[in-house]
């Protein structure tokens, strides 16, 4: 768990120590407090980034030249992360248990982190590549080899793009041998994404509907659907991909574009069997929204063996009280989490525990309650 | 800080080479002027050397100091097989393994258009002549298990297979002596995969 956080010119926070509950926390103040803030500097202990992919300039306090900040961590072992920024050198400086490391890569993932937020009404409503970038950061961080696949198909994309290209200015017999080969390398990628998302989905749709019955009433049944535009049919799916490419060759050359694999999945979310990106209410899109985020947490933690740390940032808010006090209930199982509020006064609902911490940015001063 | 000129170049281009940083440039070049001048002038002329007396081997593109290579040379060599390879440091690899008595071509890179590689850029047309002059019966790919790698194999294999000629590629897998649980879950994966019967 998260123990504590310290910023020092971080966004809005000139000088800011805070100590944490491994239960529920929650950060209560209006618009412009820093809320936010605290949950970005969460969010960059544990992956090196900002949320939103914001660069770090931006979460630099205006004026100043440096801005550091710090996280406790209590699990097995104790650590604490350092991350120091300076504007001069416009680079991030990492330290993991007060020792420099040189890459990311040995922070990433060691803490590993959910965040839910108001942007992520673009997994249900935005286009495909929304939730291609879903499903793949789940998968990422679960598995190694999912990365590694993803990296090789990425790359076989490129390189052939880039040939498709050289072959429409300079249209040689030699270079389509090349396509060929790169054809076949794309396919045989493609093919293991294709497969490893394939086995995750049939897994993550039961994480899928415990998380929704949860957030509400068990009336609706939740479902993921791998829409691939290469299907397994009697034949192989290396035969249904060579097939496509096939018919779209003459398109690919023309638009110098690949046409045919999964970078043009989709997955089709379902309640009750009915589309929601096209008939979903926005209840409905809030609710699978959350539900997909639990089903990631939980998902998370049975891979990995380690518990992520929950970011909920302005969630309750667009929520009705029934579906919010769902929520909130679900969050005390899932061990520590982090909340933003606007205002308690509304949410009543929420049932305090003792063991909660609240911190209160109101009025710049920091009232622990 | 002032540094005297010529130690400042010397820095400079000795930074210049892999896996070199600016400190042990720095070392390296304090070492240079405290060392002995003959050592310094046996140094040069061995860097000297490289650039004059090697080149590369007008079979297989292996280094050499002569026209042809000493694998090419040697009557020793299996003549009917043929392992390629993407760099002539793989070359090196392989015969300290002691385990390929025959011949190599030496590509000079693999396929990969992003950087404006393509089989017109690598030693393929001439490792294509070599299957018309001399006897080649099995091939084998030696190329890295990167993306760019496979695909380079995958581009070979269509074009040396028609020849009628066995073509293999080397297995992938644990390191010997290495420890299981050290290796990574993409390589313990492909030895499952490609897993031999006992």
């Amino acid at each position: 768990m998260l123990s504590s956080i310290r910023l020092q010119n971080f966004r809005r926070h000139t000088s800011l120590n805070l100590n944490f509950s491994d239960k529920l926390n929650f950060i209560v103040g209006g618009n412009g407090q820093g809320k936010t803030s605290i949950l970005e500097a969460i969010y960059y202990l544990c992956t090196t980034r900002g949320l939103n992919s914001k660069s770090d300039i931006e979460v630099l306090k205006f004026d100043e030249d440096s801005f550091e900040i710090e996280a406790t961590f209590e699990n097995l072992s104790k650590d604490s992360v350092r991350i120091f920024f300076t504007r001069a050198d416009s680079k991030k400086f990492y330290f993991l248990n007060n020792k420099q490391v040189n890459k990311s890569s040995e922070i990433i993932g060691k803490f590993p982190v959910v965040v839910l937020t108001p942007a992520d009404h673009s997994i249900t409503q935005g286009s495909p590549s929304e939730r291609r970038r879903f499903i793949d950061s789940v998968l990422s961080q679960a598995s190694r080899i999912y990365l590694n696949s993803l990296i090789d198909y990425n790359k076989t994309l490129k390189q052939r793009a880039s040939l498709l290209n050289l072959f429409r200015e300079k249209k040689t017999r030699n270079l389509l041998t090349e396509i060929d080969a790169w054809t076949e390398k794309l396919v045989i990628s493609g093919v293991e994404l294709i497969k490893q998302r394939t086995r995750f989905i049939v897994e993550f749709n039961k994480y899928i509907s415990d998380s929704y019955s949860k957030v509400m009433n068990g009336e609706e049944t939740p479902e993921i659907i791998y829409s691939s535009n290469i299907q397994e049919t009697e034949a192989p799916l290396e035969k249904s991909f060579f097939e496509l490419l096939n018919i779209k060759k003459e398109e690919e050359i023309k638009k110098a574009v690949n046409l045919v694999g999964p970078h043009r999945d989709d997955f089709i979310f379902k309640v009750n069997s009915i589309n929601l990106k096209t008939f979903g209410s926005q209840g409905q899109h809030k609710t699978f929204q959350a539900a997909l985020k639990f089903a990631e947490f939980f998902y998370l933690k049975e891979m990995t063996g380690s518990t992520p740390i929950f970011l909920l940032d302005d969630v309750f808010g667009e929520l009705d009280s029934n579906r919010a006090k769902k929520i909130s209930e679900y969050l005390r199982t899932v061990g520590q989490a982090f909340i933003t509020v606007t205002d308690f006064a509304n949410f009543s609902f929420i049932e305090r525990e003792k063991s909660d911490v609240f911190v209160n940015l109101n009025n710049r001063s920091l009232i622990y309650a | 800080m002032q540094i005297a000129e010529p130690l400042q170049i010397a820095i400079e281009e000795l930074n210049k080479l892999p896996g070199i940083g600016k400190k042990t440039a720095q070392r390296l070049a304090l070492h240079l002027i405290k060392s002995e001048e003959t050592y310094v002038d046996n140094l040069l002329n061995a860097l000297k050397n490289l650039k004059i007396k090697l080149r590369l081997c007008n079979r297989c593109f292996n280094l050499s100091v002569e026209e042809f290579c000493n694998i090419c040379q040697s009557n020793k060599r299996d003549q009917q097989t043929l392992c390629i390879v993407e760099e002539a440091s793989d070359v090196i690899a392989i015969e300290k393994s002691l385990e390929f008595n025959g011949l190599y071509h030496v590509l000079g890179g693999v396929l990969s258009p992003l950087t404006g590689v393509t089989a017109d850029s690598l030693h393929i047309k001439e490792l294509i002549l070599r299957f018309e002059k001399e006897q080649i019966t099995e091939v084998i790919l030696a190329l890295n298990p990167d993306t760019e790698g496979e695909t380079t194999s995958l581009y070979l294999a269509k074009l040396i297979k028609p020849l009628g000629v066995k073509v293999s590629r080397i297995a992938r897998g644990l390191p010997i002596g290495g420890d299981l649980e050290f290796a990574d879950e993409a390589t313990i994966g492909k030895a499952m995969i490609n897993r031999i019967t006992l």
